[in-house]
């Protein structure tokens, strides 16, 4: 991919591709800008002490930042959410990689299901699979009912298909079943293999996918609010509860908010360094895609 | 029929020199070979032939036309790309067609036009497919059709056998040598492949870093390099290392050269395995087989020399037939017809 | 324990397995087990909640029945929620599409490098939805947002759009969606590779000629298909039109999916409404769904 795209940034003079011009300079100076008004606005607001009639804040402070990170109901929703994104990012590799890696060297049949299965959370709207797990739940296992497990199951549910196309992918690419042959041949285990041949050749996709669930469960509104809610209270829950109340806590929302932020950044640029520039496949499908390209 | 022209192009990408001063004269109606590997600049002399690379200085004429600033869509030119860069949304027949399509061509005349290219191309058959429903070689000829149809002056190829096994290869390689003198078209064709650029060209140039290292028709450069490179680049050689003594290069009672004028304390020899001897007369330089390898009418036996007591490997070809006899451990003796030696200072 | 049973039954898999003849329920093991978990996960997660809303919406008091789909299609706040969702969509995908095919192309035309900054902002933005934007929708465009307070400040009597209104929600939604288009078909146009365009340059064609007869033709299913996935992405957001438009349609906009989020919160012993509400957005975004994907297979017919 880099190689062919070089010669059409070097020739943009004679008549190569789109090259720079002003048309597109402009359009990504309005792109940037866009993109990064409402984190810096976020931000400001973090640190304003009062902000009334200005373009900028009266005046600026680090008493919210404080006082944010200070208040134990909000630093509890922070760790439950980490805590449950990680729960939810492990439980997903756990089931993920044999699946399809067993898939892949030994029963291809296991595909047909695991591929329509990965379509099912965007064919399903989250509010939906939410309102559908908890009726269920209701009817056949209430104890389960508004607990965290229903909330980490869940979360694993409708994540999976990001490390499934991710490790897919990788697995695809490494020539993950040339490779267990070789391994084979060598004498080496099935659990050998997927410890010291799979795993170090997908690391890859295993991370990139891994992140985007742990972004997924870590960012949910729609199944932690219909689950548990106030029961088991996430940084989403948290936010929504101060946005709905009026009672001032505006700017320890901004703080969250921004940590939010920059937590999420810290995320993709780790994935945009382990794919090294190349796009990632998010949806159902965008393999398909992919498959154009070189 | 036109020639190309092109005097002190060159061109820089960042702190690369990919092209040194290239001057290159192509007559009307000739095949000329850029050859060289991979990175010495010879597709981006093509490029910019094509207009598709501006060279940051030089001029490049066709026709004796100065088109160093026509845009590519304007120049006279058909060009065969690497990787056939067929358009996938456009059948055989349509691909053919475009280049007369986009210059708004009469639609008889297109009919007629790539009916002709079809049968010329031998692709009659395949005309209403789509690319990835034909081969790569089909692909390969569909692509020369295209270029072919508007009667370019010029036609450019760009390594357009490398992604085919070799036995399309060799067919499509005499394949587009017949069409090229059928059309009688001016053509570069840039190959990485010395084989398929002796095969096919009226001359070969041979280049490096950017630079032309010798121009001359294939017997030429096979027989005599002019330089270290070419020497090396074109067919397999033998190459020596040797110290300058009394003005001549001496490899015991195998062969000895004059050295080459200028040249410092060593110098380098190069010659070819077919014209190593082995004699039976007593004469010539003792020397011990290593390895046997045989290659069908020929066999190429590793020797080792041993002179003055360091030792050098040299490869040697002989009929089968007479390597037979030859095992491993074997002793014989060489000698080199100091005719069919090139030898080059050591500065290089 | 499960792990160790599983060695030894892929120990014996890699040899030819006569075994298994004797042992069917060992082979059945053999062949699925590493995959059970995750099967049985997705099963209890995502196929039986989906089958058991479908049941769900046909189910009354006394037995199976239409009339909770009668009722619901007879409803005019249903109705609303329905057409205001598909308008939403329909104008968030079109959007979406008309600035993001441009971007994607240009994106995928850059050095790797300039290439790797531009997906991580766009990958931050695609993932920064929900509650928190919703938020810094209104810091930033309420009525004290930064935007607003600035336009203020200049003198204009500028009223920024209210977020729980159709124009807000637009807003909001494209800050997520358009970077998210862009992701998703950035891979689609390295389809169109670099050498087309010069074999059309040799050919003699303009650039106009070369988009109309190769660049469009080649692309436009797959910009269509990025259209689908917005527009299915769309009609399910939740978290952020809960944020801007607050509980439905108490508020200002009526959506499908916070009539759902609106019905299990305050109207317990109505969830039939739910379920039917729930189905009819599954039924929209999996033929939306299966539409993308008939239309990437046809996509890639030249391929």
């Amino acid at each position: 991919m880099a190689a062919t795209t070089a010669p059409a940034g070097r020739s943009s003079g004679v008549g190569g591709l789109p090259g720079r011009r002003a048309g597109p300079a402009l359009l990504f100076a309005g792109l940037t800008f866009y993109l990064l008004l409402p984190m810096l606005a976020v931000f400001l607001y973090s640190v304003a002490t009062v902000w009334r009639s200005q373009l900028l804040p009266d005046g600026y402070t680090l008493e919210h930042w404080i006082s944010g990170l200070g208040d134990e109901r909000l630093v509890f929703a922070l760790l439950r959410s980490l805590g449950l994104a990680t729960a939810v990012t492990v439980l997903d590799i756990v089931v993920v990689v044999p699946a399809i890696y067993w898939a892949r060297v030994r029963n291809p049949r296991i595909r047909t299901f695991t591929e329509l299965s990965a379509v099912i959370p965007f064919a399903l709207p989250f509010v939906v699979i939410a309102f559908g797990i908890d009726r269920l739940a209701g009817d056949f296992v209430p104890w389960l009912q508004s607990t965290p497990w229903i909330l980490w199951l869940g979360h694993s549910a409708i994540a999976f298909p990001f490390l499934y196309w991710a490790v897919d992918g990788a697995m695809a690419a490494a020539g993950i079943e040339r490779l267990s042959e070789a391994a084979e041949t060598c004498g080496a285990r099935p659990r050998q293999i997927i410890r010291e041949v799979v795993i170090p050749n997908i690391t890859p996709g295993l991370v990139a996918g891994g992140i985007l669930v742990w972004a997924t469960s870590f960012g949910d509104f729609a199944l932690a609010q219909i689950l548990t809610g106030p029961n088991f209270e996430t940084v989403p829950i948290w936010s929504a509860d101060a946005l709905l109340q009026t009672t001032g806590k505006g700017n320890e929302l901004a703080v969250i908010t921004f940590v939010t932020f920059i937590i999420l950044f810290a995320l993709s640029a780790a994935i945009v360094y382990w794919n090294r520039g190349h796009t990632l496949r998010l949806l159902p499908g965008a393999g398909a895609m992919e498959r154009t390209e070189g | 029929m036109s020639g190309i022209s092109l005097q002190g192009v060159s061109k820089r990408f960042g702190q690369v020199r990919a092209l040194d001063d290239v001057s290159l004269e192509v007559a009307p109606g000739e095949l000329v070979s850029l050859l060289g590997p991979s990175g010495c600049g010879k597709t981006t002399l093509l490029r910019c032939v094509a207009g598709l690379e501006r060279p940051d200085a030089g001029v490049v004429q066709i026709a004796g036309r100065d088109l160093t600033h026509v845009p590519t869509r304007e120049r006279p030119i058909g060009m065969v790309f690497q990787a056939y860069a067929l358009f996938p949304n456009m059948t055989v027949r349509q691909n053919i067609a475009f280049p007369l399509e986009v210059r708004r061509q009469p639609g008889e005349q297109v009919r007629s036009r790539v009916d002709e290219l079809l049968e010329l191309v031998h692709l009659a058959d395949q005309a209403d497919r789509y690319p990835n429903q034909i081969s790569g070689g089909q692909q390969q000829r569909a692509a020369l059709g295209r270029a072919l149809a508007p009667h370019p002056d010029v036609l450019l190829l760009d390594e357009p056998l490398s992604a085919l096994d070799a036995l399309v290869r060799t067919r499509l390689r005499d394949e587009i040598r017949r069409i090229q003198q059928a059309v009688k078209t001016t053509a570069i064709y840039v190959t990485h492949d010395q084989s398929e650029a002796m095969a096919i060209a009226d001359r070969v140039v041979v280049m490096n870093h950017g630079r032309v290292e010798q121009i001359g028709d294939p017997p030429q450069l096979y027989e005599t390099p002019t330089t270290p490179f070419s020497a090396a680049f074109v067919g397999s050689r033998n190459a020596l290392r040797l110290p300058v003594r009394e003005g001549r290069l001496r490899l015991g009672e195998a062969f000895d050269v004059a050295a080459p004028a200028g040249a410092g304390a060593t110098a380098v020899v190069f010659f070819r395995p077919e014209d190593v001897e082995l004699t039976t007369d007593g004469s010539g330089h003792p020397a011990t087989v290593d390895v046997r390898i045989f290659l069908g009418s020929v066999t190429r036996l590793h020797l080792v020399v041993a002179v003055d007591g360091e030792t050098a490997r040299i490869h040697a070809d002989l009929p089968s037939r007479r390597a037979m006899a030859l095992g491993p451990g074997s002793a014989v003796a060489i000698r080199v017809d100091p005719a069919h030696m090139s030898a080059f200072g050591s500065e290089s | 324990m499960a792990s160790t049973s599983t060695a030894g039954a892929a120990g014996a898999a890699i040899a030819p397995a006569p075994a298994a003849h004797r042992r069917p329920f060992a082979a059945f093991l053999e062949r699925w087990l590493p995959a059970l978990p995750l099967l049985v996960l997705v099963g209890a997660m995502l196929l039986a909640p989906g089958v058991a809303l479908i049941v769900g919406s046909f189910v009354g008091d006394s037995g199976p029945t239409l009339d909770n789909w009668v009722r619901v299609f007879t409803t005019r706040g249903d109705q609303l929620a329905i057409l205001t969702s598909v308008a939403l969509g329909v104008v968030v995908a079109s959007i979406c599409t008309a600035v993001g095919a441009p971007l994607a192309w240009l994106i995928s035309r850059m050095l790797t490098s300039r290439r790797a900054f531009w997906l991580s902002l766009l990958n931050v933005a695609a993932n920064f939805g929900g509650i928190g934007l919703g938020f810094a929708y209104f810091v930033t465009l309420g009525n004290v947002g930064m935007i607003t307070l600035a336009l203020q400040g200049f003198g204009t009597d500028f009223v920024p759009p209210r977020p729980a209104s159709f124009a807000g929600l637009v807003i909001g939604y494209l800050y997520t969606n358009v970077p998210l288009f862009v992701l998703l078909t950035i891979p689609a146009m390295g389809a169109v590779r670099d050498d087309w365009w010069e074999a059309a340059q040799v050919a003699s064609a303009t650039r106009r000629q070369f988009w109309r007869r190769v660049g469009l033709p080649i692309l436009s299913p797959f910009i269509a298909a990025g259209w689908l996935l917005i527009f299915t992405w769309t009609i399910g957001i939740y978290g952020l039109a809960f944020a801007l438009a607050g509980t439905g349609a108490a508020k200002g906009v009526p959506l499908i999916t916070l009539r759902i989020g609106q019905t299990l919160e305050s109207d317990i012993f109505n969830t039939w409404r739910a379920s039917v509400l729930a189905v009819i957005l599954m039924v929209m975004a999996a033929s939306s769904l299966l539409l993308y994907r008939r239309i990437l297979r046809w996509a890639l017919r030249w391929f």
